[in-house]
């Protein structure tokens, strides 16, 4: 019988498929085993917070052919239609191959067209800007980076910034994403990131959603989800959400509730657990301490807005420690009655819930992702979940799990364990503390005082900036960022691997008017001409996903890395290439005052890249070969042009902050970088080659000594914190003319800002438009349709779309939701620029909207 | 060519009539299923947009409770040309 390519091929793909169900088709090849001319290799997904491993087939330096990783034990073969779309993100028709700056007659005009230019002159007249714009003071620049940049990438960057620039203005699109969360982890335990693992899945008996659409945004998940509730005797799934989405279709208990009554519902529980007695006694006694924490803290507005005008105690995050029974009776107005009036959820349902947390015999796992981070009370409610569990000591142990879920793939790994946010440096260190950059700038080989303090003062004495005059505060978070460019504060930014401009709250009054400002420089590294790119000044080409040796860390705690499995095209490059490649346009003298210098005279005339890259750590890995251990050969266009193992310098240097001895904080240690080359990732913290799956608790950790049974050893007195928070509005509600909530968020087929998806002509056909989805009645009532177009209006701006009153999603009476990804209905023009005071992360859930006929 | 191998789960039961709606789209096979209603299908397309579309409409198989994509190839050949065997 003859054999085509074609029949080859299919029994591949008919023998992977059956090999994942766990059925035997007589006569069918193994699929990797088969030699097809294809080099296959694993990769982490490119796309959210869960972490899929896929194997990659390319041939000929094009990528062929694609496979959930049989292997990876996040998704053991599966692969989602994001995933299964992955290779064709790297060959959009538009992709940028070539910097363009805005040019009038040869020369940079902020109202010129992009012309194509080297990158040498891309990168000089971008350090003409920077050098100048820092002279103003640490603020006048600027970078925002992402949970998508690998985490050398945002290592590289951290160290250009904080150490190179001497500047804190250095924050992650993870801001808009996960800093509720970490904020609340640092808090509650003193340490960040989710203490259970994916295992937890499978070992819950009882599944709580929390404000997260799990069958769209994190698809794997819920499938394995699925199968536990399928499969396990007695299982349920609670789900709570502002709208209906998929994921009701599996639940058991399903509560739609009034936007920002979650803060209720969760008080109501812990009341209930405590009335009840249902406590652990014991567990409390011996691991937990109670606190009240500051209210009435405004909503992270500018200053002069009214609503900030008004809170007592703005932007206060301060708790103090409080006894059982006062905790109690904070508690105890939230009863039964008062949660359900509030949040419009049925008693039933609510009781249901409550028992379900309040029963010793359920394991229960809760979930949570931007609906509870995106929320103004953001970290206050994360910490509201955290008591709930603390209370009936349902926490480090398999299947009890809080387990807070992330959008990207590397928020985790990058953003948070990186540290590239204002306020923070690698392994939970932070600037805010002089130790801690005392440690840093030992590990970097940098004189005492580099790093600017979040106060300017080192040793209680002023820092001293390039202008001569003390640094001054130096922190400055995301929002603030777009602030400060509007006003002109900030001079020049830097954006890379996110579409900050589509994916700014009130983007119409507070982000375009800086970005296009005449006294503003603003650089775009992106693979396509996204909304961003679009506004900026300078647009890089960037070399993305599997174009580079990169790593990943996920939501539990797991860290992936791949090699560069083809090349990128014409001239675009990584971010770990322009960041550093940038690095040798500055000098020392352009950016450190004389008498910093002068503490370390053998920096005189070096370049920032210099000091920064060639420090005798991260070059001390020569160039080699990247082999996988089946003999296949890979490039490696960094080591490749700086002339050593860049990716393993970094990462080693990295592991000073987690890993050597006599750390600040312990608890992120990591395997050496050969390791994760090997297996399909590791969980931290790794000791021995071992990693962790369930923290805090003895057995599982090895933090934990022998008889402690539980330890928060992230808090001094290893104690984690129950703090008291009461329910407070949001900042802004419906009103007579303004009578409708907004809700935005994303769906299925699409990922964040669309910038990769919607250049997959199939993804984009299937869901082409966003659609303001509404309850039939509600549009019934304005004499709308489906279909119908409409106008979305606030106080800020509006946008014109269609109604869909059929579709997945099915909003509430008084509540529209409107997906963000679509560049051509910018709904960010209608949001409001709210945010948590304490984690300063944006609520894109909740605004006051009117929906007109257009 | 696109050649995709796709997991489809239905209710056991519905495993025989789920089989017959696959099989009636163009270039979908229903190779095997488990005791569980776990089915290995495979699709065959030329045209990229009908291999969204029939991809994404799997879903929508009345009996389909999920799909799961494992194993995609595409390239622009048809594939005929013979391989040692």
């Amino acid at each position: 019988m003859k054999l085509t390519r074609r029949d080859f091929v299919k029994s591949n793909a008919i023998a992977a498929t059956a090999s994942v169900a766990g059925i035997t088709i007589p006569g069918i090849k193994d699929a990797i085993a088969a030699d097809d001319g294809i080099r296959w290799d694993k990769a982490a997904c490119r796309y959210c917070g869960t972490g899929c491993s896929v194997l990659i087939g390319t041939k000929g330096d094009r990528v062929v052919a694609s496979q959930g990783d049989p292997d990876a034990p996040v998704n053991k073969g599966l692969n989602c239609i994001k995933g299964y779309f992955l290779p064709k993100i790297l060959y959009g028709k538009d992709r940028l191959t070539k910097p363009l700056l805005r040019k009038t007659n040869g020369k940079y005009d902020k109202n010129g067209k992009f012309v194509e230019v080297s990158w040498d002159e891309a990168f000089k007249t971008m350090a003409e800007k920077w050098v100048e714009a820092r002279k103003k003071g640490p603020k006048g620049i600027g970078m925002f980076g992402s949970g998508q940049w690998t985490v050398w990438e945002g290592y590289a960057a951290q160290k250009l910034l904080k150490a190179g620039f001497r500047s804190n203005s250095l924050e992650p699109n993870a801001r808009h994403c996960m800093a509720s969360a970490v904020g609340a982890f640092m808090r509650g335990f003193g340490i960040d990131e989710p203490m259970g693992c994916y295992d937890d899945l499978e070992h819950a008996d009882v599944f709580v959603l929390w404000g997260a659409n799990m069958a769209e945004m994190h698809p794997i998940l819920w499938s394995r989800l699925t199968d536990t509730r399928l499969t396990k005797k007695g299982c349920e799934v609670h789900v709570l959400s502002t709208y209906e989405h998929r994921c009701f279709e599996l639940s058991d208990n399903s509560m739609v509730f009034e936007p920002q009554t979650d803060l209720a519902i969760a008080n109501y529980i812990a009341n209930y657990i405590i009335e009840n007695k249902a406590y652990d006694k014991s567990f409390l006694d011996k691991h937990v301490n109670f606190n009240q924490t500051t209210t009435d803290i405004g909503y992270g507005l500018r200053d002069s807005h009214p609503a900030q005008k008004a809170a007592k105690n703005p932007n206060v995050g301060k708790f103090n420690k409080i006894s059982f029974d006062e905790y109690a009776k904070s508690v105890a107005p939230y009863t039964l009655e008062k949660a359900s009036k509030m949040s419009k959820v049925p008693k039933k349902a609510l009781l249901k819930l409550a028992k379900a947390y309040a029963d010793p015999k359920k394991k229960v796992t809760s979930f949570w992702t931007m609906g509870m981070n995106q929320h103004t009370r953001g970290v206050w409610m994360n910490g509201l979940v955290y008591n709930i569990h603390l209370l009936m000591g349902k926490i480090s142990e398999p299947g009890n799990s809080p387990f807070s879920l992330t959008g990207q793939p590397s928020a985790c790994g990058t953003a948070r364990e990186v540290g590239t946010f204002t306020h923070r440096l690698p392994a939970d260190l932070v600037v805010a503390k002089d130790a801690h950059c005392n440690f840093a700038e030992k590990v970097w080989k940098l004189p005492q005082g580099t790093i600017p303090r979040a106060n300017g003062k080192s040793n209680k004495v002023d820092q001293t900036d390039i202008s001569g005059k003390p640094m001054g505060k130096t922190l400055i978070h995301a929002v603030a960022m777009h602030r400060a460019l509007k006003d002109e504060k900030m001079n020049t930014f830097w954006v890379m691997c996110n579409n900050n401009m589509q994916a700014a709250a009130n983007m119409n009054e507070e982000s375009l008017p800086g970005w296009r400002s005449s006294k503003n420089f603003i650089t775009v590294s992106d693979p396509y001409p996204t909304v961003s790119a679009q506004a900026a000044d300078l647009i890089l080409p960037t070399a993305m996903w599997i174009e580079k040796e990169g790593a990943y860390g996920n939501a539990e705690r797991r860290t992936q890395f791949w090699r560069q499995q083809t090349n990128a095209p014409g001239e675009a490059k990584s971010d770990l290439w322009q960041v550093m490649e940038f690095a040798k346009y500055v000098k020392v003298e352009d950016v450190w005052p004389t008498d910093l210098i002068a503490k370390a005279p053998e920096y005189k005339g070096k370049t920032l890249y210099e000091v920064l890259y060639t420090n005798g750590q991260i070059d001390k890995f020569p160039k080699e070969q990247v082999t996988d251990d089946r003999g296949n050969t890979y490039n490696n266009d960094e080591m490749e042009d700086f002339g050593y193992y860049v990716q393993k310098g970094l990462f080693e240097e990295y592991r000073m902050f987690n890993s050597a001895a006599g750390v600040p904080k312990k608890g992120h240690e990591m395997a050496e970088f050969g390791a994760y080359h090997k297996a399909r990732g590791m969980r931290w913290p790794v000791i021995d080659g071992k990693e962790t799956l369930w923290r805090f608790r003895e057995g599982y950790d090895a933090h934990v000594p022998k008889g402690a049974g539980v330890k928060f050893y992230g808090k001094p007195d290893g104690k984690a914190a129950i703090i008291s928070a009461p329910y407070e509005p949001a900042a802004e509600s419906p009103d007579k003319e303004f009578d409708m909530w907004l809700c935005t968020g994303r769906v299925l087929e699409h990922w964040h800002s669309g910038s990769m998806t919607r250049r997959v002509p199939e993804l984009y056909r299937a869901v082409p438009d966003a659609l303001v989805y509404m309850h039939p009645k509600d549009a019934k009532k304005r004499r709308l349709r489906d279909g119908s177009k409409v106008k979305v209006v606030s106080r800020r701006g509006e946008i014109v779309s269609r109604v869909s009153t059929r579709g997945r999603n099915k909003p509430p009476q008084g509540l529209v939701f409107v997906p963000w990804f679509d560049a051509g209905r910018l709904i960010n023009k209608v949001t409001l620029d709210a945010t948590d005071p304490l984690s300063k992360e944006t609520d894109y859930k909740k605004c006051a909207v009117k929906i007109v006929k257009a | 060519m696109n050649i995709c191998g796709i997991l489809v789960n239905a209710k056991p039961e519905n495993v025989a009539a789920v089989t017959e709606r696959l099989v009636a789209i163009p270039g979908m096979e229903v190779h095997a299923s488990s005791d569980e209603g776990q089915m290995v299908v495979t699709l065959e397309e030329f045209e990229e947009d009908a291999t969204a579309e029939k991809m994404l409409g799997i879903q929508k198989v009345e009996g389909v409770i999920s799909a799961s994509m494992i194993y995609h190839h595409y390239e622009d050949e048809a594939l005929g040309e013979e391989v040692a065997q």
